[in-house]
This record gives structure tokens, sequence and C-alpha cells, in this order.
């Protein structure tokens, strides 16, 4: 890779701005958020870990970690379920801002990685086989990689999911009407009510919701690795990106490439 | 849950009192053979049986709101007109005169020695499931009178007879057990006299009699495949489908008990062999299903008293079950809730948990998931249900609970997920993947490592001249 770069001689480092504020902010969010709903999400699923403690479940490998006393002050399920709701409002509004911004962000929109489609498609190979030889790097310049923005543009698919599997999970317990108006749970019947047939009655949509947390989980460890692994390689400090906003380039970007 | 029937209501003041004047239906227009009253286009518009071709054509369901869920009506007095002048009606159609009224519950009651008191305290409970207000307890109970006295058709499809058995074979019949015992049943395999071809007769003979006007109810799942063949009833050797499509036809209401007749239940569980469906599958009438394993019997008896009370179903949700039993989830009432959220959960069968009542969730109770109201009105002389006696909800009112609710007694989180060629939970599955993922990360990791020293050495040995190369650009990092 260093041998394919060197070709051009002594590369000028350029700085490039890759994110703005708003969406280093969804980004962390949405880091804090999904955390959390792993942790708590796994809670619900398989309870069995921490128990609100009284004297006679003390046989708990864990007990010792949340060990809250009696009953009434235990209630470790409904923190659970809580902080999830809490981390799916965040999720949600991350969400339809990503989503709006992939369209109409003023400086760095999403789509502009996939247009051309054939280009980016023929790009996209590129940085797969970049991958595994090492050689011949793809320019890297003001907009997201195809390679990248695929993957992540896959990921929000799968938050998709998980919103509108949790969400139907979630409007099962109304009757009809909450405390806001009947508008709330009709709402979520009609965004959600195609998972019940697709995935199989409300357990098939809590399986698939347990499901796609595990693919959720290897995404996160495959993105901290392949940013990582780039840094690394590249040279350019492409960790930097979702902190302060800028990478480096060495690839001689043209004006239109670059910031 | 969804959306109540919000439909247009200019004009139906009108249509109403049109109702009222010229009651329900005169029995000249019942014997009348020759205008057949009730053909069938008019009885898929599903409701009131208990009229002739003209009056259904002027009665259609949206004449009133009739949402228990929320509001009654928009004008209460409006309702009780139509409900009394309906109950009149029908009294006056079943009953010799106010003697006869009076003397039938008599009979019935005092055959099973239930007390006034206790028919009056379940009429309250019977109006309060209905979620129904306090002034139509009396209602409720002149409803459960006309319904001992109204014709029914009980079909057995495949099924094990469960509702069956737990309708009538209790050691205290509750009062919905003892009308139900009561109603002039005209069919029913398990109970009648007549048996053979007299027994098809007798079916053959309700239907045209009252036709467009008996209850039918159907217990059992349907097989479809081979014709029906799978399932043959009777001397004449006709199959199940072709015996419920006929009955359905020219029924007044047609209600599908138990999880089999109404979801296929356990005879359509994978891999469904017989081709088993539920009711609705196989008519195109509407068909209110009353599920669970065995249903309870409030619930029939409540839809149908409330049948009875306005003439036609009660609101249904999606999956065709009545509202005012069908809304909530096991999970929302269940008195070991507070455990759940408490973090109390039995780990074993009889452990310290157990004793104490707490939540069955890690014991695979499907409360969460399942919609009915055992934990309300509960089953076996209304004492008792699943969680009570210690044992988790096993979801026997949702569809397919055979395939989507197992195991039983493991969480949900235990059970295969279906993608074909896979058998694992989420989790092994997961698992799987995960670990995969990483072996592939590593290996690329590694990869990358001795890819990267073997270019830079052979760098070093093929560009001599130039050495120095990865180091000044080092340095040209620093510098800019
Ligand atoms: C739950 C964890 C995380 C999720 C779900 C996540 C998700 C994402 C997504 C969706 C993007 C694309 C942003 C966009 O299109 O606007 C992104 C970009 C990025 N993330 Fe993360 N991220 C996570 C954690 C991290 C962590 C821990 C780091 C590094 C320490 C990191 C570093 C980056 C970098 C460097 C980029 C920019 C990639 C580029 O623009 O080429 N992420 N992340
Ligand atoms: C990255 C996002 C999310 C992850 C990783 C996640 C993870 C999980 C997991 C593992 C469970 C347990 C499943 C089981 O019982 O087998 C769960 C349950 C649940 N999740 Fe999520 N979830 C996410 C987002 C959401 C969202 C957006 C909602 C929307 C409201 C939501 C609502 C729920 C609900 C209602 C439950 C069931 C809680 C209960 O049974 O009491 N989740 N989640
Ligand atoms: S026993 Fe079942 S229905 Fe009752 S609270 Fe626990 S999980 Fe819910």
């Amino acid at each position: 890779m260093e041998n394919a770069n060197s070709s051009e001689g002594s590369s000028d480092l350029k700085v490039v701005h890759r994110m703005t504020v708003i969406k280093r902010i969804i980004h962390w969010t949405l880091f804090l958020s999904i955390i959390n709903q792993i942790i708590t999400g796994m809670y619900i699923a398989y309870p069995f870990l921490i128990f609100g403690v009284t004297p006679t479940q003390a046989d708990s490998p864990v007990s010792g970690v949340l060990n809250s006393g009696e009953t009434y002050q235990a209630f470790i399920m409904t923190w659970m379920r809580e902080f999830h709701f809490l981390g799916a409002v965040l999720i949600d509004v991350s969400f339809f801002g990503w989503l709006y911004l992939a369209f109409f962000s003023t400086k760095e929109p999403l789509y502009k990685s996939f247009l051309p489609f054939g280009n980016k498609i023929n790009e996209m190979y590129k940085m797969l086989k970049h991958y595994f030889t090492l050689k011949n790097k793809p320019k890297t310049g003001k907009y997201q990689d195809p390679l990248n923005a695929i993957i992540f543009t896959f990921f929000h698919i799968l938050l998709l999911l998980q919103m509108a599997t949790g969400f139907q999970m979630y409007v099962a317990s109304f009757t009809g009407t909450s405390a806001v108006g009947a508008w709330w749970p009709t709402m979520m019947h009609i965004c959600t009510d195609w998972t019940l047939l697709v995935f199989g009655g409300l357990t098939g949509v809590t399986l698939t919701h347990l499901f796609i947390t595990w693919l959720i989980i290897i995404f996160i460890f495959y993105h901290i690795y392949i940013e990582i692994w780039r840094s690394i390689l590249w040279k350019e400090g492409d960790i930097l990106i979702p902190f302060g906003g800028y990478k480096y380039s060495r690839d001689n970007l043209k004006e239109d490439e670059s910031d | 849950m969804r959306k109540g029937n919000e439909k247009d209501k200019s004009a139906k003041g009108k249509e109403i009192k049109n109702n009222d004047d010229d009651s329900f239906c005169s029995d000249e227009h019942n014997n009348s053979k020759n205008d057949p009253f009730c053909s069938d286009e008019h009885n898929n518009s599903k409701n009131d049986p208990f009229c002739s071709d003209e009056h259904n054509n002027r009665i259609d369901d949206t004449a009133f709101k009739w949402d228990p869920l929320r509001n009654i009506a928009d004008d209460p007095d409006e309702v009780l007109n139509i409900v009394d002048s309906h109950l009149t009606s029908l009294e006056k159609e079943h009953f010799n005169g106010q003697k006869d009224i009076d003397e039938n519950f008599d009979k019935v009651f005092s055959a099973s020695s239930v007390s006034r008191r206790e028919f009056i305290q379940w009429t309250a409970l019977l109006t309060s499931a209905l979620m129904l207000p306090t002034i139509f307890a009396p209602r409720v109970a002149r409803a459960a009178n006309i319904l001992t006295r109204t014709p029914f058709i009980w079909l057995d499809m495949s099924d094990c007879m469960g509702n069956t058995e737990a309708f009538l074979r209790t050691a205290h019949p509750t009062p919905a057990e003892i009308i139900l015992n009561y109603v002039s049943v005209d069919y029913m395999e398990s109970i009648m006299v007549p048996a053979g071809y007299q027994a098809e007769a007798r079916r053959d003979e309700t239907i045209k009699k009252y036709k467009g006007k008996y209850i039918l109810v159907v217990e059992g799942a349907i097989p479809t495949k081979m014709n029906g063949k799978f399932l043959t009833i009777g001397a004449k050797g006709k199959t199940g489908l072709e015996i419920t499509k006929a009955t359905a036809k020219n029924a007044g209401v047609i209600i599908a008990v138990g999880n089999c007749a109404s979801y296929g239940g356990i005879p359509a569980a994978y891999p469904n062999p017989t081709g088993s469906v539920g009711l609705s599958s196989v008519t195109n009438r509407q068909v209110i299903n009353i599920p669970a394993c065995p249903a309870n019997p409030v619930n029939l008896v409540g839809t149908l008293v409330e049948y009875i009370l306005v003439g036609k179903a009660p609101m249904l949700d999606s999956l065709g079950r009545p509202l005012w039993a069908y809304s909530g989830r096991l999970h929302d009432n269940c008195y070991r809730r507070g455990h759940f959220e408490a973090g109390e959960y039995v780990k074993q069968w009889g452990d310290i948990g157990a004793k104490k009542q707490y939540c069955l969730y890690m014991m695979g109770c499907k409360g969460p998931f399942t919609w009915n109201n055992c934990t309300v009105v509960q089953y076996n002389q209304d004492m008792s249900f699943p969680m009570r006696a210690g044992h988790g909800c096993i979801g026997c009112s949702e569809p397919a609970f055979w395939d989507r609710m197992t195991p039983f007694e493991k969480p949900n989180l235990d059970a295969k997920i279906f993608i074909p060629g896979i058998e694992a939970t989420a989790d092994e599955f997961g698992v799987a993947l995960f670990g995969a993922a990483g072996v592939g990360v590593a290996a690329h990791a590694i990869y990358t490592g001795v890819k990267r020293r073997k270019n830079n050495n052979q760098d070093k040995n093929k560009n001599k001249d130039n050495k120095d190369n990865n180091k000044s650009k080092d340095e040209d990092n620093k510098t800019k």
C-alpha cells in the first residue's frame, strides 16, 4: 500500500471536512443509546443475571451488583424497560435526523456517495479489493466512500427494523387509547402491524428484535475495527472524524473532492 | 385497539324509528315460506337474523354506534330504547307471555341449584366483563333468558372436545355454564339424543326451519386437504368442510370457539398434514372467534348475550376476537406483574420464588404475548387461571400457538428461530455469527500485519536507493 502511494511522489496532506457538528452529535447519541439498548435489552430478554434481591434469592451469582433490598425498592425490570424506552426515543430522533441529513445536508449528504451509481459500485469493489490486497487504495475525499456508505445504510435499515419491531412490542400494552390520545397507539399500529405478519406473531417479532440486536453488535465491532484499520494503514486520521469532524487526505484531491 | 367504526350518523334516527315501529319480525314473516326471508346475500351483511328480506334492507349495522370500549353511543337513551325493543320482540317470539319468561329461569336454575342471588351476581359480573354500564345488568339477565330458547347448533370438527368438556362438566357450574347447558341445543353431537341418520335429519331440519336465525358454534379445526376427507362425520360420511360450509351459510351468527376453530390450533400445527384451517378460512361470512384452549365460558356466553342485546357482533379486533374480552394482555392484568417489574422470578419449579408466587417469565410464561381476559374473569368456577395455579401462560388464544409459543416452559428467547436450514435460538445463531465475524476480523487483522511487513521488507530490498521513503513520509506528516 505504501509502495502504491509512493509512486505519487511527495504526497501533500490535505484537511478534509467529513462530519458536521449535528452529524457528530447524532453519531455519539446513537453510540450511547445503542450501548444502552443492548444492555437493557439483554436484561429484558434474560433477567436471570441480576435479581432484585430478596433474601431468598441471594444465591444469584451476581446478587451483589444491584442489591436493592425489598421488592418495593427494587423494580429493576421497570428501570431496565424505562431506560430501554428512553434510549428508543433517542434512537428514533437520531434516525430521522440521519435520514434527513442523508438527503438534505448542505455539506456532505450521503446520497452523493451513491451517485453516479455505476461508478460508485465499481469504487466499492475497489475498496473491498483494497481491504484484502492492501494495494491500490481508492481515493477518499469529501464524501464517504461507497463501501462505508452502503454498510452504514444497511445499518440504518437494521435500526429501522429494530424500531418497527420494538414499537410493535411497545404498543402491545396499549388498549386503544393512551394518555396523549388514541392517535398514538393508532399510529404505532399503522406503522408496525406488518411486523406481526412478516415475523409470525408477537413472539416472532420479539425474536427478530433479539436477533437484530446481534447483527448490530457485530456491526459495532466491525465498524470500530475497520476505522482503526484505516487509521493505521492510511495514516489519514480517519478515527478523528466523529470527534473533530476532519480527516486528512494524501490523495491529491481535486478542488471539488476536498473542502 | 383499532379504530371504532366511524360511520356517518346522518339519518340514522329515522331508520331506527322504522325498526321500532314494526318490531323485528312478525310470525307471518317467519312462516311464510314463499318469500324466503334472509336470502344468502343478505345474510352476508352478517347481522340481524330476526328479520325478513325487507327488514334486512332497512336495518344495517351502522344504524347506531355500538362501541362498549369507549362510549356506548352518542345518545344513550336511544341505545337503551333499541336494546329494549329488541329484547321485547325476541321475548315475544320465544316465550308465551310473562309467566313463561319468569318460569323459564327458575326451571333452569333450580335444576342446578343456583340461587337467584348468585344469578344476579353473575349478571353484574358479565355486564362489567362486557364493559357495559350497570344499567345493562337487568337487560343482560333478560338476554341470558332469551338465549336459553334460541335455536342453536354446535358442530365438532377436528378437536379434542375440550371446549365441550369445559362447558358441560364442571363440578359447580356457574350460570354461564348452566345457560350453555340449557340453550335449546338442536344439534350437539356430545349431548343430543338422536343418533345416526336421525341426528343429521335434525340438523338439516333446524337449518331449514330457523334459516338465518340459529346460532352456530363451531369447535375444532377444519381439514381442507384431500377435499377435507381427513374428517368425515356421521352416517353419510360427509366431510367436515361440507358440513361447516352448509351450516354456516344460513346461520344467524357464527362463532368459532376454541383455538382450533378460530385459527386451526393444534391440528394445524406445523407441518399440518391435514391442511387444517380455522372456520373463518372456509366461509366468507363474518366469524366471531373465541379462542383459548379451552375457551372461557364467560366469553362465549358474553358474546352470545351481546348478540342477543343488539342483534349484531360485538366489536372485533384484527384477529376476529371480541374486543371486550381480548383487548388486554394477560401480562397487563396479572397479579404477579409486580414481581415481574421487581425482577423477581421463579427460577426453577418449586423453588422459594415459586412458593412466593414470583413472576413466571423465566419459566416460559407467554402472558406478555397473549391477549385474553383469563386474569380478569378467570376459569374453573371463576376462581383460577394458569398463573394463579403456578404455571405460566402458554399463549393458547393466539394464532399458531403450538408453533409460536413453544417451548412452553422456557422463555421466548429459547425458542428456535425459523430460518430454513438453521435450527438454533436467536442467541445461539447470533453468538455463532458474532464468533464467525470475530474470527474473520482477527484473520484480516493478522493478514494485514503480515502482508504489511512483507511489503515493507520488499520495499527495503527493491528500492534500496530510496529506502527512507517511509521515514521521509512520516516526517512529512509531522511537519504538516
Ligand atoms: C454503537 C456504536 C457505533 C455506531 C452505531 C456507529 C455508527 C456510525 C455511523 C452510522 C456512521 C456513519 C455516519 C454518517 O453516515 O453520518 C459512523 C461513522 C463513523 N464512526 Fe461510528 N458508530 C459507532 C461507534 C463508533 C466508535 C466507538 C468510533 C471510534 C472510536 C466510531 C468511529 C466512526 C468514524 C471514524 C466514522 C466516520 C467514517 C467515515 O465517515 O468514513 N464509531 N458511525
Ligand atoms: C439498537 C436498538 C435496540 C436494541 C439493540 C434493542 C434490544 C432489545 C432486546 C435484546 C430486547 C429483549 C428481547 C427479548 O425479550 O427477547 C428488547 C426488548 C424490547 N425493545 Fe428493544 N432494542 C432496540 C431498540 C428498540 C426500540 C427503538 C424500541 C421502540 C420502542 C424498542 C422496544 C423494545 C420493547 C418494547 C421491548 C420489550 C420489552 C418488554 O418485553 O418489556 N427497542 N430490545
Ligand atoms: S407471570 Fe406471566 S403474565 Fe404474569 S407478570 Fe409474569 S410474565 Fe407477566
